[in-house]
Formats: structure tokens, C-alpha cells, sequence
């Protein structure tokens, strides 16, 4: 291995790259399923691109669709490395310290799927350089939707960059300096709140939709994100478990499924406290929800959608929360997966749609995602999977070694 | 490109920071109702210079409105038969039938049931070529507004002063305006029940 | 290593800055020419407009003589690719002028002969119906138009119903022009809301905002008959719109700065529709706000639109 610096990273990307390609043949063939998803989605993204976004089921009423909903979810999704972060470097708490690179790697897949939702939804995206400061006219402070762009792009570097170098620290056999990363740490926990507060601030700030223009936007998104997230989280962790060398402790599924069973509760008591609000005296503003819940003037495909989403959302927290087979995966890993799907359904589509419906005028329409929008969705989202992979694979494998010659030195 | 890049990235901090600070001062200006309200200096419409002199005829109004005199399109050169004088003379016309053959396209629906009016309500009997007022005056059709206004004195000073009717073509400029028999039909004067002149989608094709 | 450890001199930072816009921009110039096949990939002048399109700046930081530079680039393009001969304007606001709109819902009977005249000349995409005006029929004792149709085709006026129009409603504070994280649409000095659709990226965040539904986005190729376009055009009105950008009423632009009335005060055959000169005590728009009960829709929302509905 060489001394200077430059090389070293250079060597340190080439390894990294050598050991993504390997793998047992079950993992190849499902990287090569993955490619194949992602194939099909740029297959889906040119017609877009060449037909124009009339190809999808958005239009003048409901203007953003399944494109945004995922984005908004997925931002939840990153923000919740936090969950992992926070008792890991805060904390100190071992267990977490040994899975934090996993949550990273998860948040930047995350990340490049948030922005590359945002990216397809776009309807000039050859023109996305006018948002650069000093060549494009940048509207910060007064747009919310610059201020996303600034924090989920900076998210994704503090995300991407700190356990770079930790990694790469681990690579060259030393340990890493925590001084010169503990404050981006605490910067990207700061950061993880930010990133979905401003998300919600998106929609919470447009008093033309009453149906988001509440305060409670910003704290559900924070609530349901925590669930959702450190959902997904323990299942990649199992998947890791499982399929790798890499071992974990019992004790990170037992500390995440606390964390999330308090969230998942604190989001169906924000969930509560917004049907109140929208029902118990309705006004014009319920419109939006009595379509969401109950349908309008005939038109009723969200309802079976979240009522679905609600039963599954309550059905998982009280299986995650009463805990019965006691901490046995063969329960727990199902609820995670119901609850995270439950969260996707209400999150995305059940949030964003009828946001949009009825439009402001009044009217009211469906929605319904074409071929187009899934499987673009579909290929972002082998993307984000992919992107994981390609994180974690070699970063397992760089801990286990350096976890390895850090017991025999101690020997 | 090299100088698109390195010019604009100056000229943008510089100028995008000068708009940016302006919308800002823009965003907290007064409302529109503080800006009409201290609104109050004439305006000379004549400064647009990109209004043209209207190729069809008008007479200036025996009215003013607030903006001092105003045209109206003129109303004898759309009737065909003008010069009421031509068959009209000092004696009456003495021919069988004579309303229906020669005036039978007109139907009188001026007026609800019962009360209708009739021809010499608003026709001058004694000169045919003009109209009747309330005090027996002769009434030029080119001024019929005055006729109309009689009645319809609301709609009138509505009109004279903007709410009711349409300027011709401009906005700036001479103002000219459309006289009622322009869009209401002297003898039937309601607008008439028609299909639309085009429709709206469903907007969930 | 963080991103300090780079070489992060003001040099570096800027040739890749430059090295990936140049990237970006032979992608995206390949995009543009290469990947729509047949036509557009068409003639090297083409090609070359089109090149310089791409790289221009925001219609608000344009010198008089870039802003005319744009304008017979896009009359050129148009001669090429459709043989049309067009009058593209930039003619900016005229001073002491704030346009407002007034709307009689008493005499409003439905004909929407406003929309028809709108759709033609504002270029408006045939193929998807595009409408920026769209007209209720009202049940009496109520205002709110989500009690309306608006997709009636029947014959007009019914009895016992009203009619009201809606369309953009150029808000001094407009939540759009708010929302825009491109500043690709800002209110003009007379008031009207418009938007630079080369500018626009068509993230569609002003849609979201507007509480009036008055922004159209151009989901596909807009599709207008040659004999049917409108070839007086301003480059922030109804010249025709990429694919991808929004759109909206600018109380056509292209018209009222010339001192004409928007071609739908122009096309009612009822006088329903009052246009002026807010700022002109004179103007038949002052006299309405003055002697008429008038209201403006949503009011609550701080909007501040310049369109009012009043009652005879």
C-alpha cells in the first residue's frame, strides 16, 4: 500500500470497486435484477422524455404525482439515519457504532433516489443549471423549494463524505480522527431534522392547500419518518445479518424497535389529531380529506388505498409495541416491513395527491400513475438498491478486516 | 462559452443580488386598493401610442363621463333602411298589409307580457327619420342611448361610465364605445339562449 | 477525505464548475438534437439557434439588445421549423400603468366566447383542450365556484343560474411568484405575472401555490394549427411555449401594452368583462371599483389579485 495520500484513495476506490464485484452468484443475479429494473426505467424516462410528461396520469389538477410522493417519503427515509447516528456518535452506544455505516449508506441511497425522483418529475430538467448561484438565478431565501435543494444536496454530502473518510481511515489500518469528524456529525444530525422539516415546509407553506397548510405537517413528517425509516433499516440489518459476515447483536434490533414503536405511536396520535381537526366541524378546508377518506362526488380510488395504509400502520405499531414472541424475528420483521409499507402508502400518495384534489377551484379528479411513472419509479428505486449495495458491500467488508487486525494488535 | 460563463457568473451575483433585494422591496409595497386610493393624478391615455384611429364612424356623446367626452359608434349607417323619410313622407302610406310586408322581420318583445311596447313608444311619428323622447323631442338613432336611458337610466350611467357595455378595441387612447343597439337588439333587446362557443374538458381524461 | 483536503483553490472551483456545465451542456445538447429523431435534428442553423437558446440568461438580466438577440433567434426558428411568419415584441411595461379586471357576474351569460377567442390568441395547445379562462354556472345563493360547473355544453344562459369566470388573477402577492426556485416568474411593473418559459425548469412548485388554478403546464408538444396561430406575439406572452414549461393568462401581454383590450374583454358580446388602468382615476375600471359592490375571490389569503366580480 502506498504513503501519500492520493494514492492511497485512489487504490482505496479501486478496492472498493474489486469487491462489489464479487459476491456469491445469488447476489450477482440479483444485481443483475437490479440492472434490469434499471434498464427498464431508462427505457421508461426516454419515452417520457421525448413525449413530454403527458405520458404520466398527472395533469393541471393533480401536477405532481407518484414522482413527488416517493421523493417526499424517501426523504423521510434518509433523514432517519439520524435514529442510528445519534445513539452511535452522541451516545457512544457500541452496538449502534458497529451499524451507523449501514444507516449511512441507506440515507445516501436514499438521498440519489430523492433527487433522482426529483429529477424525472421535472419538466425542463436540461434546464436544471438556472438554479445554479451565479450562472442561474437562485431564489433563496424566499422559495422553500431552493432551500430543499441546498439541504438535501448538503445532507447528502456530510452523508457520503463522513463515512468516507472513516472508511478510508479503516482502510489504511488506522483509526479515524474522531475530532476531525465528530462536528460534521453533529452537523448531520442537526442536518436530518432539517432536511424533512424543510421538506414538509414545502407543502405546509402554501396556503392554497388547506389540506397541507397546517402546523402539524412538519412534526408528522418527523414522526413518520422515524418509524418508517429505522423500519427499513432493520430489515437491510437482517438482510446483513443474514447473508453476510457480518454479525450483529440482538440488542440493535431490540434498540430499534424501540425507537420505532415510539414514533409509529406519536405519528397515529398526530394522524388522530389531524382527522379530528379535519372532521369534527368540516369546513371548506375538509374537502381535501373527506375525498382522501370517504371520497367526492363519485370519485373514490384513494379511499380502500388509506384505509389500507391506516390499518396496516396500527396494526404493525401494536404488534411492534406489545412485542408478542418477544423480539422473535419471525414477527418482528414482518410488522417492520407492514409498517414501512403502511407509512409509504400514507406518506407518499395518501399525502400528496389529495393535497392536489379537489383543485382549487373546486374540481375533482383522479389519479392514477401510468406505466411510464412505474416504471420509472421502479428503475429509481433498483437505483437507490443498487446505490446501498455498492455502499455497503465493500464497507462490510473494510470493517470486518479492520475489526479483525484491530483484534489481533490488541493479541 | 468561456465569456457566457465567466460574465454571467458577475453580472448574475450583481444583478440577480439588485433583483433579488427589488422583490423583496416589491413583496412589502402597498396593496392594490392603497395604490388606487392614492391614485388620483389624470392619466393620458393618448401617451400609448399604439392606438390607431378606429375605421368605423362615431359621433361624439352628448354625455361626459369622468374622464371628460367620449365617441360613440354611429347607428344610422348599420340600419339598412335609414332614411325612414324615403317612403315616410307627410302623408301616411297607404298600402294593404303594409307592416307585415314591409317591416314583418320585426317582432316586438320589449317589455314583459301586458305591457309591451309599441312602435311609437319609441318611433317619432311625425319625423320619421328620428326618435321619440319623453317630451315629444326629435331623438337622433345615433344618439339612441338617450332614448334607452329614458327607462334604463341605471344602465345608462352605468354606461357612460364604464360598468356597463365595452369599449371598442382599446383600453388607452380615444375612448369609443359601442352604443346599446350595438350589442341589444332595439326591439328584442335580451340576449338570446345559444350553445356555447366552445367547452371544457373533463380534466381526468 | 472531507471535501477540504481537495484542492479547493477559487481555480479549481471554477474550471469544475465549468468542466461539468460543459459536460452538462453536451449532454444536454445531444439530448436536445440528438434523442427527439427525425425533424429536429434538422439543419446546422437550427442546431445553432437552438445552442444559443440554451445558453441564454434570465429575460430580466438581458440587455436591450440580448432580449432583441433571443427574439429574432425564436422568429428564425420559427421560419424554419414551421414557415411561420411572426411579430415576437419585447415591449416592457408602460409607466403609470397597473392593469386591473373587473367581471360582471350579473351579466355574464355563459356564451364563453372569452375562451374560445383566449385559446386562439394565446396559442393555446389544441390537442389538450388548454384553457386559461374557465367559466362556472352557478346555482344562486352561492359564490364559491367549487359549487359550480364548469363543464357544462348546453344551451346558455339557463334559467336561474349565473355565470362566473375565473383565469389568473395577477396577484400584487402572488404565493407563485413566491414559490419559484428559478425567479422564472415575477409580477412586472404593470402588475401582470409572467413567466420566462425558457427560464421555467418546470418543476411545477407555483402550481402547487396558486389558490386560483390559474398556471397551465405544457405536459406535451403544443399542437396549434399553422393557419391558426397568432403571429403577433410577445416573448412573456403567447408566443408558443416549449414542452415542459408553465403558462399561464397575462392578460395578454402582446395586446394591452399596445393599448388594445385582452382578447377576452375583446370577444364578450355581453360587456361582462371591464379592463383599464388602475392607476387612472378616468378609467372605467375605477369607476366600477367605485360605484359597484365588488369582491375579489379568496380574499383571506393576502393574495391581492387585481381582478374583481361585481353585481349590477
Amino acid at each position: 500500500m502506498s504513503t501519500t495520500s492520493q494514492k492511497g484513495f485512489l487504490s482505496f476506490l479501486y478496492d472498493c470497486f474489486r469487491w462489489n464485484m464479487q459476491g456469491s452468484l445469488s447476489f450477482q443475479i440479483f444485481r443483475l435484477l437490479l440492472f434490469a429494473a434499471m434498464a427498464f426505467g431508462i427505457y421508461a424516462y426516454s419515452y417520457q422524455a421525448r413525449s413530454g410528461l403527458e405520458v404520466t396520469g398527472m395533469s393541471n389538477i393533480v401536477s405532481w404525482g407518484f414522482y413527488i410522493s416517493n421523493f417526499t417519503f424517501l426523504v423521510g427515509v434518509a433523514a432517519a439515519a439520524v435514529m442510528l447516528i445519534l445513539p452511535a456518535y452522541m451516545f457512544h452506544d457500541p452496538d449502534f457504532h458497529r451499524v451507523v455505516i449501514i444507516g449511512e449508506g441507506v440515507a445516501v441511497g436514499a438521498l440519489v433516489m430523492c433527487l433522482s425522483f426529483i429529477t424525472v418529475d421535472l419538466g425542463g430538467p436540461l434546464q436544471a443549471w438556472h438554479l445554479i448561484p451565479g450562472i442561474g438565478q437562485f431564489n433563496f431565501p424566499t422559495s422553500i423549494l431552493a432551500w430543499d435543494v441546498l439541504v438535501l444536496n448538503g445532507y447528502l454530502l456530510l452523508n457520503a463524505l463522513v463515512p468516507m473518510y472513516i472508511l478510508y481511515c479503516h482502510y489504511k489500518g488506522q483509526k479515524a480522527d474522531e475530532r476531525k469528524y465528530r462536528p460534521f456529525v453533529f452537523l448531520s444530525i442537526f442536518w436530518a431534522f432539517s432536511i424533512h422539516m424543510v421538506t414538509a415546509f414545502l407543502y405546509q407553506g402554501l396556503p392554497a392547500r388547506p389540506f397541507w397548510n397546517n402546523p402539524l405537517m412538519g412534526p408528522r413528517f418527523l414522526a413518520s419518518a422515524f418509524a418508517a425509516g429505522p423500519s427499513l433499516i432493520i430489515l437491510v440489518l437482517a438482510v446483513v445479518h443474514n447473508f453476510t459476515n457480518y454479525k450483529l447483536d440482538k440488542k440493535v434490533f431490540h434498540k430499534l424497535r424501540l425507537i420505532i414503536v415510539i414514533s409509529a405511536i406519536i405519528n397515529l396520535i398526530m394522524l388522530f389529531s389531524e382527522i379530528f381537526k379535519e372532521f369534527y366541524f368540516p369546513t371548506h378546508h375538509s374537502i381535501a380529506a373527506t375525498y382522501l377518506f370517504f371520497g367526492l362526488e363519485g370519485h373514490d380510488a384513494l379511499v380502500p388505498w388509506i384505509w389500507t395504509s391506516i390499518s396496516g400502520n396500527i396494526i404493525a405499531t401494536l404488534i411492534l409495541a406489545f412485542n408478542p414472541g418477544d423480539n422473535n424475528p419471525k414477527v418482528l420483521l414482518p410488522a417492520c416491513f407492514l409498517l414501512f409499507i403502511a407509512i409509504w402508502m400514507e406518506k407518499g400518495i395518501g399525502l400528496i395527491v389529495p393535497g392536489l384534489i379537489p383543485s382549487p377551484m373546486g374540481e375533482v379528479v383522479d389519479y392514477l400513475p401510468t406505466w411510464v411513472e412505474l416504471g420509472v419509479t421502479l428503475g429509481i428505486f433498483a437505483l437507490g438498491i443498487t446505490v446501498v449495495t455498492w455502499l455497503i458491500h465493500p464497507a462490510l467488508i473494510l470493517e470486518e478486516r479492520y475489526e479483525k487486525m484491530r483484534a489481533s494488535k490488541m493479541d | 462559452m468561456k465569456e457566457i460563463i465567466h460574465g454571467s457568473i458577475l453580472r448574475s451575483l450583481v444583478l440577480g443580488a439588485v433583483l433579488l433585494t427589488s422583490h423583496l422591496a416589491l413583496a412589502s409595497d402597498k396593496s392594490v386598493l392603497d395604490r388606487i386610493k392614492a391614485a388620483n393624478e389624470p392619466f393620458d391615455t393618448m401617451k400609448i401610442d399604439s392606438t390607431h384611429p378606429l375605421s368605423m364612424k362615431t359621433v361624439r356623446s352628448n354625455d361626459s363621463y369622468q374622464g371628460g367626452t367620449f365617441k360613440v359608434l354611429t347607428r344610422k349607417d348599420s340600419i339598412e333602411r335609414f332614411r325612414c323619410s324615403g317612403c315616410h313622407k307627410d302623408k301616411k302610406v297607404q298600402v294593404r298589409d303594409g307592416v307585415s310586408f314591409t317591416h314583418g322581420d320585426i317582432v316586438i318583445n320589449h317589455g314583459s307580457e301586458g305591457t309591451s311596447l309599441s312602435c311609437s313608444d319609441c318611433h317619432n311619428e311625425k319625423e320619421r327619420d328620428f326618435l321619440v323622447g319623453k317630451k315629444g323631442q326629435k331623438i337622433d338613432f345615433d344618439h339612441s342611448y338617450q332614448l334607452c336611458g329614458k327607462c334604463h337610466f341605471r344602465q345608462k350611467s352605468d354606461w357612460v361610465g364604464g360598468a356597463h357595455g365595452k369599449r371598442v378595441k382599446y383600453w388607452a387612447g380615444e375612448r369609443v364605445v359601442y352604443n346599446c343597439a350595438t350589442c341589444h337588439n332595439p326591439h328584442s333587446p335580451r340576449f338570446k339562449k345559444r350553445m356555447p362557443a366552445t367547452f371544457s374538458r373533463p380534466l381526468d381524461e | 477525505m472531507k471535501k477540504k483536503d481537495m484542492p479547493d483553490t477559487q481555480c479549481s472551483r471554477r474550471s469544475f464548475l465549468k468542466t461539468t456545465s460543459i459536460a452538462a451542456a453536451a449532454g444536454s445538447a445531444s439530448l436536445v438534437t440528438g434523442c427527439i429523431p427525425g425533424k429536429n435534428s434538422g439543419s446546422s442553423e437550427e442546431f445553432k439557434l437552438k445552442w444559443e437558446e440554451y445558453f441564454k440568461e434570465h429575460y430580466r438580466l438581458m440587455t436591450q439588445e440580448e432580449k432583441d438577440a433571443t427574439i429574432s433567434r425564436l422568429v428564425r426558428l420559427a421560419k424554419l421549423q414551421r414557415g411561420l411568419d411572426l411579430q415576437m415584441s419585447s415591449r416592457p411595461a408602460r409607466e403609470q400603468v397597473l392593469y386591473g379586471y373587473a367581471f360582471n357576474i350579473s351579466r355574464c351569460e355563459g356564451y364563453m366566447d372569452c375562451v374560445k377567442a383566449c385559446v386562439k390568441e394565446n396559442n393555446l395547445d389544441r390537442k389538450s383542450k388548454t384553457q386559461y379562462i374557465r367559466i362556472f354556472e352557478m346555482e344562486p345563493g352561492q359564490l364559491d365556484p367549487s359549487t359550480g360547473d364548469a363543464k357544462y355544453f348546453h344551451e346558455v344562459p339557463v334559467d336561474n343560474k349565473f355565470y362566473m369566470g375565473v383565469q389568473c388573477f395577477q396577484c400584487e402577492n402572488a404565493p407563485c411568484v413566491k414559490a419559484c426556485p428559478t425567479k422564472a416568474t415575477w409580477r412586472e411593473p404593470d402588475g401582470i405575472v409572467v413567466v420566462d418559459y425558457d427560464w421555467c425548469i418546470g418543476c411545477r412548485y407555483c402550481m402547487a401555490a396558486c389558490p386560483y388554478w390559474g398556471r397551465r403546464f405544457n405536459w406535451g408538444k403544443p399542437e396549434i394549427p399553422d393557419e391558426e396561430v397568432t403571429t403577433k406575439q410577445h416573448y412573456l406572452g403567447n408566443r408558443i411555449r416549449p414542452m415542459g414549461k408553465v403558462e399561464k393568462c397575462t392578460f395578454c401581454v402582446q395586446r394591452t401594452r399596445e393599448g388594445k383590450l385582452p382578447a377576452c374583454a375583446e370577444a364578450c358580446p355581453t360587456g361582462s368583462r371591464v379592463f383599464g388602468n388602475l392607476l387612472d382615476p378616468d378609467s372605467e375600471i375605477r369607476y366600477v371599483l367605485k360605484h359597484k359592490k365588488v369582491f375579489r375571490m379568496k380574499e383571506e389569503l393576502g393574495t391581492d389579485p387585481k381582478f374583481w366580480y361585481f353585481i349590477d
